[in-house]
């Protein structure tokens, strides 16, 4: 997978990619989206940190308008003041409303943008809280960055989890996911007081 | 003014599709307000690819939703009609005679009825005030 960042890039970038990403800053850019569309590859469209859940809708119908119907939706944190995301989980179950799966990403989701002056900081002990968070709430995807050296990684220092981690962060992954699906089972749906 | 029995059809009153704010079901709830709001009409038709007529939207649907409904307004405003339309709606063939339009619409107390050909494709509105003015021969 790898994004891109101007339309003309598109082309060849879903040359050589299963999954084509568009960025979350340029989750409503009409180019971009139809660029990434004309790909044919299976688009990862992330929310932008700036927008609701629920007009994530219209940049998904930039890509339906496109001929492209697949696409998985994630969510890398929203604004929350300056320098600083939060992660809204009612906006799991909002953007499936569109039909489409839903990813939390953990990585981007622990940054604090720009924080470190001319570079984005990040806040990775708390990667572990918000997976098994995100897991139990209900996810179709889990993306993280991971590193064997985090301190020295080339891009995202800040927030990528060192990899000693991996096995135990998707060890809680699994079992809070399969505990949802049982719960599931027993007692149906989530969806509570739909005539609200 | 007089009030007179009246051998009008529906057609020869009703409002044509092009003076009417007609949407589909994946419309937005803002872009249905908005043609609402430039036909200056408190009712939506929704319609199918082919024109056939889905449900309605009315401003009687706004006040319901407004008080029912606790997403934030972006949010609504981003809904697809369809998730708010009244679906199978009352309406009324374009050969009807006025008179029974009109007793339709004292029996299910509104003011619009959409109108519709032999196949439901939406053909047009019947709107209150022409019916009237077209019965009282103003």
């Amino acid at each position: 997978m790898a994004d891109f960042s101007d339309a003309s890039w598109a082309k060849p970038t879903g040359e050589v990619v299963d999954l084509i990403q568009v960025p979350a800053y340029l989750c409503r850019q009409t180019t971009v989206l139809r660029a990434a569309a004309e790909t044919e590859r299976p688009v990862h469209l992330k929310k932008g940190q700036f927008m609701s859940p629920w007009n994530m809708k219209n940049s998904v119908r930039k890509l339906e308008a496109a001929g492209n119907d697949q696409v998985l939706l994630t969510d890398r944190g929203t604004f929350f003041g300056y320098n600083m995301l939060v992660n809204d989980y009612r906006n799991f179950p909002i953007m499936m409303e569109t039909g489409y799966p839903v990813c939390f990403d953990a990585t981007h989701s622990v940054q604090m943008p720009t924080s470190m002056g001319d570079i984005s900081g990040g806040q990775r002990e708390f990667i572990p809280y918000l997976v098994r968070a995100a897991a139990a709430c209900g996810i179709n995807a889990l993306f993280m960055e991971v590193h064997d050296d985090p301190p020295n990684a080339l891009s995202d220092a800040n927030t990528v989890l060192d990899i000693q981690y991996l096995e135990r962060v998707l060890a809680h992954a699994k079992a809070a996911h399969e505990l949802r699906l049982e719960l599931l089972d027993k007692w149906g749906e989530d969806r509570v007081h739909l005539e609200n | 003014m007089s009030i007179s029995k009246t051998d009008h059809n529906v057609s020869d009153v009703m409002l044509p599709l092009d003076k009417v704010p007609v949407v589909t079901p994946k419309s937005l709830l803002k872009e249905t307000l908005a043609e609402m709001n430039q036909y200056r009409l408190g009712i939506a038709s929704m319609v199918d690819d082919a024109g056939v007529l889905l449900g309605i939207f009315t401003d009687g649907d706004i006040r319901r939703m407004l008080l029912k409904d606790q997403k934030p307004f972006p949010a609504l405003f981003a809904d697809d009609i369809q998730d708010h339309a009244t679906i199978n709606p009352a309406m009324i063939s374009k050969d009807s005679p006025l008179a029974v339009a009109i007793a339709l619409m004292e029996e299910k107390e509104i003011w619009d009825l959409p109108v519709v050909d032999e196949e439901n494709h939406l053909v047009g509105l019947l709107h209150l005030h022409p019916a009237i003015k077209a019965v009282m021969n103003l």
